[in-house]
């Protein structure tokens, strides 16, 4: 028994190894099956505010990485915006289109799309040149309007381009009516700026107010009857006196017209042959 | 007194190196210095072997809290405190002083480095063997064992040396 005690004395370091590591690996199997355990693991509140601390410490070592992070994401989504913007303005202005399409009657016309290639705004008589020609079906005395309004008529034509008499041309006229009343005069343009023309003709005892909306009358065999060409900006008398002169500030910015619509009316030949053959058997 | 308050901010601060930093490093996916094994390392070699595990078996369980690993570093600490005496005996020569510090210049280069080795292979093999708790992967375990070893005795070279 003394044999017994002397050796547990002498060793009874081996005891508590042996003890440690027992205490050990019952830990470690215990609570390698209860990771949510609340007091060993690192949600206990001690530990967890040493990393918290630590954590805000770390951060700002990473401050530079994160930057550079968000100038890349930054950048991509500028990118993303500018490409957005471009795809929305292509639609916006065919969404334009359409509504100027949409406002046609329905049935009785044909659309030919162009791109206006030469423009004039500043010489006597401005005309227009667009990329189509008579391969793709266009004629003369065609109309041609684009997202705002009427444009002109179409001159001449050769295999892939046509002329078009710019509205701002001293040999336009154009039938145009006030909205509202069917009172109608005849458009034309005295060289003046680029963005009025006159309304000659129209009868002294139409009425209308200024900012009134001009469209075509739909008389003539050019353009249908609707299409917006401008807003009454002034009125006065016509140097007869028997008639209204009005000025009319265009829709269509000539400045800027790229894309436009040439509108084919169906049977305009046929109706541009009567009325030619009338005005032969007047004469 | 002094000298216990001095061992338990020896203890503090390496546990927190440990946690914050070094458990972080991870070289090439297989190397981590397990730095707080220095603290044993250093007690001096006429502590009571009792004391030495009780020691190992605090700051291992404490690592052990903040890395949810409970027991792992505790056992494994807890044997390298065990064996560390055998150790000292056997690679100190024969005519130190009975109570030392061990560093190189009382051990001498040599025979400090064989002591380092040992028990930092002791421990590494069985703190990471323990981990893996398997010996599927020898191959891997090995490599981990052999890598770890290599650095934390690098890491106690670094800090022996360059301390007075």
């Amino acid at each position: 028994m003394r044999n017994l005690l002397n050796f547990l004395i002498k060793y009874n370091y081996w005891l508590l190894f042996l003890a440690l590591e027992a205490l050990s690996f019952i830990l470690l199997f215990h609570y390698n099956q209860y990771q949510e355990s609340y007091f060993f693991n690192s949600a206990n509140a001690v530990t967890g505010k040493v990393y918290e601390v630590s954590g805000g410490i770390a951060s700002y070592f990473h401050l530079k990485s994160v930057n550079k992070d968000l100038l890349d994401r930054n950048m991509e989504l500028e990118t993303k915006i500018q490409n957005l913007e471009k795809t929305l303005k292509a639609h916006q202005v065919d969404s334009l289109e359409l509504l100027s399409i949409e406002r046609l009657p329905q049935g009785s016309y044909m659309l030919y799309k162009a791109n206006v290639i030469n423009n004039s705004l500043n010489l006597a008589d401005n005309y227009i040149t667009i990329d189509q020609g008579w391969a793709a079906g266009i004629r003369p005395d065609m109309g041609v309007v684009d997202a705002n309004g009427v444009v002109g008529i179409v001159y001449e034509t050769t295999r892939s381009y046509a002329t078009v008499i710019s509205l701002l041309n001293s040999r336009s006229n154009i039938s145009c009516k006030i909205v509202g009343s069917n009172y109608f005069g005849t458009l034309r343009w005295d060289h003046s700026d680029s963005q009025h023309a006159y309304l000659e003709d129209l009868p002294r005892h139409a009425q209308f107010n200024l900012g009134d909306t001009v469209v075509t009358s739909g008389y003539s065999s050019v353009f249908p009857a609707g299409i917006m060409v401008g807003t009454v900006d002034d009125m006065g008398d016509s140097n007869n006196g028997l008639s209204y002169l009005l000025k009319v500030k265009l829709a269509t910015d000539f400045g800027r017209i790229s894309d436009v619509r040439v509108i084919a009316r169906k049977g305009y030949q046929q109706q541009k042959a009567l009325e030619q053959k009338s005005i032969i058997t007047n004469e | 007194m002094n000298d216990w308050l001095n061992k338990i901010g020896w203890a503090i601060g390496l546990v927190l190196l440990q946690v914050l930093i070094l458990n972080n490093i991870h070289i090439g996916e297989f190397a981590t210095p397990f730095l707080y094994i220095y603290f044993v390392l250093k007690l001096s070699s006429d502590t009571p072997r009792n004391q030495q595990m009780l020691w190992a078996f605090g700051i291992g369980l404490t690592i052990d809290i903040f890395d949810n690993t409970v027991g792992i570093n505790a056992a494994a600490f807890v044997l390298m405190a065990f064996v560390r005496p055998t150790f000292l005996r056997l690679f100190t020569p024969r005519d130190t002083y009975d109570s030392f510090i061990p560093g190189k210049k009382v051990m001498g280069s040599a025979s400090f480095l064989r002591y380092l080795v040992s028990c930092v292979l002791i421990h590494h093999t069985a703190l990471l063997t323990i981990e893996s708790f398997s010996f599927i992967s020898l191959g891997m375990l090995g490599l981990r064992i052999v890598l770890s070893t290599v650095l934390t005795t690098l890491c106690i070279v670094a800090i022996e040396w360059f301390r007075k």
